[in-house]
């Protein structure tokens, strides 16, 4: 239940933006205009000027006139379109995607639009990137079957934003910082002597500092604006004195910050949604919500709800104000091309904020703060935004106890992240120093990176390329062509199924397709990057990282802190299964020889049930069985290595993050039969390594086991889903049983764990009668989702996932 | 013509603002649909010509 009247009534109109079957669920979302046209109009005043200053000056012109709106209830304000309605549009990254919406029904300046999607054409991130890829890379790219689109046709990227050195500082206490910076470089340039080598860099770094500057006066300036109409609305359209006292006082907080340093926690959690807004949608679009949030918050929230010396609130009041935040979240709109919505099927955006953990100083880290966050998202039931709950054993039991409070009513998060083992992972693959990798949240969905006032991620070519496993595995058996799907050449030829003789040539085909795929999105992303930092320049993220602002360079541009990882999306699983069925039944057991294999595969197993069955019951993942799970093992270690091999552009090598998405759904149809004997076009495995659905029967122990025997420490995070039983959790021995579980895994060294905890009945009920279940949520991937807002076959994938009982060990 | 400076709704920037302007003004309307009540700004110049929303200050 809401915890107050305002929030149930928030809840009950709120605007929420989430997609099902590729589009948006409420009829009212539309794409909004002003940002693009605005963006475009100072694109054509500014040509000649320096990038960073024309992209600054795009920012100003949008928050100096894109339209403002403050909603009935609200506490927290802001949004990132001229209407509540609406989602913000991007011409500048993707000339596909821009054209995606324009054609949609979303687009109602069709003319308008297609006119700016064509004057952006030439400057697009696309366009600059394309050039270096052959024909051929493009077809397969752009094919999405064994990877992801690039960034430079999906727009699609990642940040976690520098919130504390805005909430900490203010911006006109930087604006100072940037200031100095410019009058002594001035200073420095004008020495005797003249020295070019030790002087010309400044050029560059006095625009990028201008650049910053402008970009901070017009964020103060749109924070001025949200002050100004609240107070207007309380004296010229209200009667409600609470009301128009609550629209002063917030008109009051948007004076203060982002402009000075917050005061309280109204102020910190004002000036962290106006930074929010700024640096996921509007200086240009970013997925995810990456924050320690408690950590963030806790000062503030210790001044105003424990000592109540700043804006002083009752802990109820500080409960409320995380469930707006919650909403304000859920009504965020965020533009995504076809793909990408599909992709994220159910969900709005990925957004993830990270809780628990320890401090720096090595002391637990839940505190009071966390709490009220989890019981806010206990209350006020919804999808977004996602929880992920670092697991250290310092952690105590009450914060646990939320945690599973959450986990037990289905929501499907808190997700659970190894917090010794993530922590570990940052010092020693990519040196952060400990205190520094203490304070990590995740990034996106699933992947740690640091927090804090510098060096966090600014752009996902840091992370997140895809490739599909289960897709290359098809075309190592088939010389690289892809006959189910495309007809297209999609890898190297690597031979023919039919006449490999050894389950060592099997294995060498799989490596050298994978290995094509890694290594060309690893160029997409990397090719990406360079053309970011040459013309999508961000000033106003980088004005708010103190390593920006130190060295003068944009955010794209600086790797300060290298993070680099990338994903193995849904189908590893498919693989070690099927990789498992032939080694036992081609090779080991030499029952059927590949030509079988491959006819039986090519017809879908027509005609072949017995055979079919035969692979289907072959040695599975996740039943603590050495034979399927050594092959695990060499493939999960196969993939660590083959991404080793390549250093990304922050100069070292990436680490797999093996999870899914929706891309386990996504990627199902355009997947022939495989070995495992799954028929052509059912989905695939629906974590980084859960187990095959219904092909776990020995017990979540078991499923434990097998996932410990994976090297996790080689991987930046391998998602695994497990369903668990509603009647156990609800027990009166359901925290005791839920909380032993939780200490094998993590005792087994385990990265990850997330659960749905939702009877087959009541999914079943729910695809009867779904507006009786409008509440009923699970968990997809890195996401969770309303269950009725999901495609039945999505449905009937989470029901088929087997249901763990925690008593049977 | 009449002119949004003789409008309810146009409110002049105070001077000491980051994007204040001479003559530049919030245009504040207020909406309402099925999810509730909800109020617009946008910038406007007092020179601009009065829009069909026009309502003039008493
Ligand atoms: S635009 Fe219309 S409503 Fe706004 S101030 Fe001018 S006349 Fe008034």
């Amino acid at each position: 239940m809401p915890t107050t009247e305002r929030t149930a009534r928030l809840k009950n109109r709120c605007r929420f933006k989430h997609v099902a079957g590729g589009e948006y669920v409420d009829p009212g979302v539309k794409a909004g205009v002003e940002r693009a046209r605005l963006i475009t109009q100072a694109h054509k005043e500014n040509i000649g000027e320096p990038t960073s200053i024309i992209r600054a000056k795009g920012l100003e012109n949008i928050l100096k006139k894109i339209t403002i709106h403050i909603q009935d209830d609200e506490l927290i304000v802001g949004a990132n379109t001229e209407h509540p309605d609406y989602f913000p549009m991007y011409p500048e990254l993707s000339y596909f995607s821009t054209m995606d919406m324009v054609e949609s029904h979303y687009c109602d300046h069709k003319e308008e639009m297609a006119e700016i999607a064509e004057y952006w054409k030439p400057y697009t991130i696309q366009r600059k990137a394309e050039k270096y890829f052959t024909p051929e890379e493009i077809g397969i790219m752009y094919s999405a079957t064994t990877v992801q689109p690039p960034m430079f046709v999906t727009a699609f990227s990642s940040i976690v934003p520098n919130y504390e050195s805005v909430i900490e500082d203010g911006l006109l206490k930087r604006i100072e910082v940037v200031e100095q910076k410019i009058a002594d470089a001035e200073e420095e340039i004008r020495k005797s002597p003249w020295n070019a080598p030790e002087k010309l860099h400044y050029l560059d770094k006095i625009d990028q500092w201008q650049a910053m500057l402008i970009a901070m006066k017009a964020v103060v300036g749109w924070a001025q604006r949200h002050a100004r109409l609240a107070k207007i609305i309380a004296e010229n359209f209200l009667t409600d004195p609470k009301r128009k006292e609550e629209l002063l006082e917030i008109s009051d907080i948007c004076r203060h910050v982002p402009a000075y340093p917050a005061r309280g926690l109204k102020d910190a959690m004002q000036s962290k949604w106006f930074t929010f807004l700024l640096c996921h949608s509007i200086e240009r679009y970013s997925s995810g919500y990456g924050h320690k949030e408690d950590k963030l918050l806790w000062p503030f929230y210790k001044k105003s709800v424990i000592e109540k010396n700043e804006q002083p609130m009752t802990r109820e009041e500080a409960v409320e104000l995380f469930e707006c935040e919650r909403l304000k979240v859920s009504e965020h709109g965020s533009t995504k091309g076809r793909q990408l919505r599909e992709f994220f099927a159910g969900s709005n955006d990925l957004f993830i904020l990270t809780l628990g953990g320890i401090n720096p100083d090595g002391s637990d880290a839940s505190n009071d703060c966390t709490n009220a966050i989890l019981e806010a998202a206990e209350n006020i039931v919804t999808t977004e935004p996602s929880i992920a709950f670092r697991w250290n054993e310092k952690g105590n039991v009450e914060t646990k106890k939320r945690v599973f409070n959450c986990i037990k009513k289905g929501f499907g998060f808190p997700s659970i992240k190894n917090d010794e083992l993530n922590t570990q992972q940052l010092i020693k693959y990519f040196n952060v120093p400990e205190e520094i990798a203490r304070d990590w949240a995740l990034v996106l969905c699933m992947s740690p990176g640091i927090t804090g006032r510098r060096g966090t991620q600014k752009t996902r070519s840091e992370g997140g390329s895809d490739v599909y496993p289960a897709k290359v595995m098809e075309i190592a058996l088939t010389n690289g062509f892809d006959e189910f799907f495309t007809n297209m050449q999609l890898g190297p030829e690597t031979g023919n199924a039919e006449e490999f003789t050894s389950f060592d040539q099997v294995w060498e085909a799989v490596k050298l397709q994978l290995r094509y795929a890694i290594e060309l999105s690893l160029r997409s992303k990397d090719v990406g990057r360079i053309m970011e930092s040459r013309y999508l320049c961000c000033p106003f993220i980088s004005s708010i990282d103190d390593g920006c602002v130190e060295k003068g360079l944009d955010g794209n541009e600086l790797a300060e802190v290298a993070n680099p990882w990338h994903n193995i999306i849904g189908g590893s699983v498919v693989v070690v299964d099927s990789m498992a069925a032939i080694k036992k039944l081609v090779f080991d057991e030499k029952k059927y020889s590949m030509k079988e294999l491959m006819d039986a595969l090519r017809n879908n197993w027509e005609g072949k049930e017995e055979m079919r069955l035969d692979f289907w019951n072959a040695p599975k993942f996740g039943n603590d069985d050495p034979y399927a799970d050594e092959i695990a093992t060499k493939y999960y270690d196969l993939i660590a290595d083959e991404w080793k091999r390549n250093t990304t552009y922050s100069g070292t090598f990436p680490l797999p993050l093996a999870q899914s998405v929706a891309g386990y759904i996504v990627n199902g149809p355009k997947t022939n039969a495989t070995a495992n004997g799954r028929h052509a076009g059912e989905a695939l495995d629906d974590g980084g390594i859960s187990p095959y659905m219904g092909c776990d029967k020995n017990g979540p122990t078991a499923v434990l086991k097998s996932v410990s025997k994976i090297n996790g420490s080689k991987h930046k995070g391998i998602l695994l889903n497990q369903r668990l039983s509603t009647v156990l959790m609800n027990s009166d021995a359901g925290f005791d049983l839920w909380h032993a579980y939780m200490k094998t895994w993590h005792g087994l060294g385990i990265d990850h764990v997330q659960f749905n905890v939702i009877s087959s009945e009541e999914m079943k009920a729910a695809q009867i009668e779904p507006e009786k279940h409008t509440d009923t949520l699970v968990r997809i991937a890195g996401y969770s989702a309303k269950f009725i807002d999901l495609a039945r076959y999505s449905q009937d994938t989470i029901i088929a996932r087997t249901e763990q009982d925690l008593a049977a060990g | 013509m009449p002119k949004c400076e003789k409008c309810t709704f146009f409110f002049p920037i105070p001077e000491k603002d980051m994007d204040f302007e001479p003559g530049k003004g919030d245009c504040v309307e207020q909406q309402q649909d099925t999810k509730g009540k909800f109020w617009l700004s946008k910038p406007v110049s007092e020179n601009s010509e009065a829009c069909q929303r026009y309502r003039p200050r008493n």
